[in-house]
């Protein structure tokens, strides 16, 4: 299994091979380090002519990946590779799409400086248009040691079984630890939602969806959650984050077809959340299942649901 | 388990040219809408035709064509020295590499001070042709003397020029279709401008209709060599852009035959419109020297932004609005050039290391753009302050930096191909004697602007202690220069000793 790492020279770009090395180590994946060098449109008239520039750029672009590789520890499998496009998005997901990439790992934008995610540019154009689940690292990211657990945030809304059948398959490969998560902003009718509705729920998801296996519900073990909070924001600041722990939410309804478009909802996660989160397209079809495929019997713990108070 | 390593897909395994430019996605017109963009007409000769007919008079269609001549000698020159070193186009790396590190450092620096002169004029025209436009719009005519007001004038400027830094650092570029819209409407206002012009002075009604004469075509009426010097130096200018066709190569569709058949359209489509409008503006407005009249010192930095109105009435809207966007996006792309070649030289150690920085995020010179920025702010400014007519005084600077760094590269292709000079007739022609000759008029235009803009009464009239402006800002820039020039080879030497870019010629090699 392979993820490509959007790499920038830069605090952010060190977020993102940060978070790359945590997933990789749990999920035993190697990385590709992939940086984008401009291509400039010839219709821009830049007068006079100036050649040389791309070749003084193709080196430094080459030696800042030399530093990024340097930045991944030797247990890592990883390769750097250029590409080249008008859109620094586009050429990403073009290269994701090439190397069979199971995750787009990329670090947002290090400029807010109050919230922990802000979205570059660059993040935002990949969020609107990737095809495949797309990774963002928060500001200041440094754990490199394995992530510890998975949680899905699974709403009420078209898109969730999306969610829930991309989080199994990736609980089920090495058994990562899975919670499922229902946010309630409180004033909402269902303000006293508990888990036991939340249970229900997840296993309707599962059940109306065709390519959910109901009985992996059984199987693994999952914790399942409910957040309370006066908002969306709150609740995701109230629930207990364990140190390696990654958010798995979906796309909005907006989103087309295998394309991601973050809602109201997930935008109001990203700005709340401690941890680095994974966006998971429209109608997200594991491109071949055995990316995924477990390589170990999944451990049934005895863990069963507990709610969380704020 | 360690499988560390780069996979350099960089530049030859997926189609593209050494400048980073898609390979084969550019037609004949696409060439040619390249070619003309470069130029953006309506900006050259708004700036461009008062100054010019200040000096030459009705023989300004003369000096137009004549000045279209060291342009074409030495853009052959040019071509020869692009495919010979096309990983190195600047006239800084071609002259370090021709005539060594001070005459390659001078190059550089001469075409460095003309694009952050041209940027501060472009900026100066977009302002003008703003607060016309604004007036127009708004239909109250006060709006349009804001620009007389300096502070206000100064402050648009230099936000016009952030703005254009901020669009270049980030890296955004003009697209093809917005840049056809931007041709073809700069061409149709011309051409409308042009008819209207000719109604008028048909229908009686021109401000001072003159009647077209064969002389006017005839370089050698201008009466003196000083004349003809600033006016040919002028017209240098208004070219400048066109042998930007010459230097495509792998981004044509095919480059064997697009960019000779690009150049050529563009020259003509480029010379008919430039002879249709300077007739027209000459046939309506004269030479004289009051109201109206081509000759009138209040009307020759922004030509078109007095005569649009009485010619075009109510649509002179148009002719602000061609000026006003082919100058903004000629801003835009021209920061493009002085930050690249000033990065250039900071990457040979020429200027201090900062200037090789590139952003990480954008993948843009970083320090070289804001300094191309600042550089060119300070330079409005100062000219601003200090000439009576800044637009005037600018472009005849502008003529003449042009003149000093193409007169050194076009040298400095002959000296590079020297062993190829004698060994057939077309090595013979382009790249010995059409750059010979191309590059020793230039220099000598250059001399000569220099020498005579030293009178106080040269250019706009402005002066300091005696010397004229126009060679202040010009002699003074160029000095400027070679100051820091002995300053970097105090401070970080190995440049100037050759240990960074080594001398070297085209050996001969049939």
């Amino acid at each position: 299994m392979r993820y490509v790492v959007g790499y920038t020279a830069n605090a952010r770009g060190g977020d993102a091979v940060n978070l790359a090395v945590a997933l990789a180590r749990r999920q035993g994946a190697s990385l590709d380090l992939v940086m984008v060098m401009p291509q400039d449109s010839p219709y821009n008239g830049v007068y006079p002519p100036v050649a040389g520039f791309e070749s003084i750029l193709a080196e430094q672009v080459t030696q800042w990946l030399d530093e990024g590789l340097a930045l991944i520890p030797e247990d890592v499998p990883a390769r750097a590779h250029i590409r080249r496009g008008e859109s620094e998005a586009e050429a990403l997901i073009a290269a994701a799409g090439e190397l069979g990439a199971a995750l787009l790992v990329i670090g947002a934008s290090s400029t807010g400086l109050f919230k922990r995610f802000s979205i570059g540019s660059v993040a935002s154009a990949l969020l609107h248009a990737s095809t495949l689940p797309v990774v963002l690292a928060p500001s200041g990211y440094s754990r490199t040691e394995p992530i510890t657990r998975l949680t899905c945030a699974v709403g009420s809304r078209a898109g969730a079984e999306d969610v829930l059948r991309t989080g199994i398959a990736m609980a089920r490969r090495r058994s990562l630890p899975l919670r499922v998560v229902s946010l309630v902003a409180q004033g909402a009718d269902d303000a006293d939602a508990t888990v036991a509705q939340a249970t229900a729920h997840l296993r309707e998801i599962a059940e109306a969806s065709q390519d959910v296996d109901v009985s992996a519900l059984d199987k693994l073990d999952i914790d399942v959650v409910v957040g309370h909070g006066r908002s969306i924001e709150d609740a995701v600041d109230h629930l207990d984050w364990a140190d390696g722990e990654i958010l798995l939410i979906g796309s909005s309804r907006l989103a087309h077809n295998n394309s991601i478009f973050l809602g109201a909802t997930a935008n109001r996660i990203l700005r709340a959340l401690p941890v680095p989160m994974i966006v998971v397209p429209r109608n997200y079809v594991l491109q071949s299942e055995e990316l995924f495929h477990t390589t170990q019997v999944p451990v049934v713990a005895a863990a069963g649901p507990t709610e969380v108070t704020k | 388990m360690t499988t560390s390593e780069t996979v350099r897909t960089a530049t030859v395994d997926q189609g593209l040219s050494e400048k980073g430019l898609k390979a084969g996605s550019v037609g004949l017109i696409g060439a040619v809408v390249i070619g003309i963009s470069c130029i953006a007409p309506a900006y050259t000769l708004t700036a461009a035709l008062g100054p010019t007919v200040s000096e030459v008079g009705v023989h300004l269609p003369a000096i137009f064509l004549v000045g279209f001549i060291p342009m074409l000698l030495v853009a052959l020159g040019y071509r020869e020295l692009n495919n010979a070193m096309p990983d190195a186009g600047t006239s800084f790396t071609w002259a370090t590499r021709a005539f060594g590190p001070w005459m390659g450092w001078m190059g550089g620096w001469g075409l460095i001070a003309a694009t952050i002169i041209v940027l501060s004029n472009l900026a100066a025209v977009a302002v003008d042709f703003f607060y016309l436009m604004l007036a127009q719009v708004f239909q109250k005519p006060e709006l349009a003397d804001l620009t007389t007001v300096l502070p206000l004038n100064i402050a648009t400027t230099l936000v016009f020029i952030a703005a254009a830094c901020w669009i270049s650092y980030r890296g955004m570029e003009t697209t093809k279709t917005f840049q056809y819209v931007l041709v073809a409407f700069q061409l149709l206002v011309l051409g409308w401008f042009a008819i209207a012009a000719f109604a008028h002075v048909a229908n009686g009604t021109a401000f001072d209709a003159t009647t077209i004469q064969a002389d006017w075509f005839n370089p050698f009426a201008v009466e003196s060599f000083s004349q003809f010097a600033a006016g040919v130096s002028l017209s240098i200018f208004i070219f400048w852009g066109w042998d930007v066709t010459l230097t495509m190569n792998e981004e044509t569709r095919n480059p064997k035959k697009t960019p000779g058949r690009a150049a050529t359209v563009t020259v003509v489509v480029i010379v008919l419109i430039y002879m249709t409008v300077s007739l027209a503006t000459l046939a309506f407005a004269g030479v004289g020297t009051t109201g109206l009249g081509a000759g009138n010192p209040e009307n020759q930095g922004s030509i078109f932004a007095v005569l649009a109105g009485p010619v075009m009435g109510p649509f002179a809207i148009l002719m602000s609005l061609a000026i006003l966007s082919s100058s903004a996006a000629s801003l835009q792309s021209t920061f493009v050039s002085p930050a690249r070649t000033l990065l250039s030289m900071g990457h040979y150690q020429a200027l201090p290391k900062g200037f090789s920085k590139i952003s990480p995020t954008h993948k843009s010179p970083s320090y070289a753009t804001i300094a191309a920025a600042i550089a060119a702010a300070a330079f409005y400014v100062i000219t601003r302050v200090l000439s009576e007519n800044a637009l005037w005084d600018t472009i005849t600077a502008l003529g003449m930096m042009i003149c000093f760094y193409y007169g050194i590269t076009a040298l400095a292709c002959v000296w590079y191909f020297r062993a190829q000079a004698f060994h057939g007739v077309r090595d013979f022609l382009f790249k010995f004697l059409a750059p010979l000759v191309g590059g020793v008029i230039l220099l000598v235009m250059f001399f000569k602007t220099a020498y005579d803009s030293m009178d106080p009464g040269y250019g706009s009239g402005s002066n300091i202690a005696g010397l004229g402006l126009v060679f202040i800002l010009g002699a003074g820039v160029i000095l400027l220069g070679a100051v820091l020039m002995l300053v970097m080879y105090w401070r970080h030497p190995q440049f100037f000793k050759g240990q960074v870019l080594s001398r070297a010629s085209q050996p001969y090699n049939p």
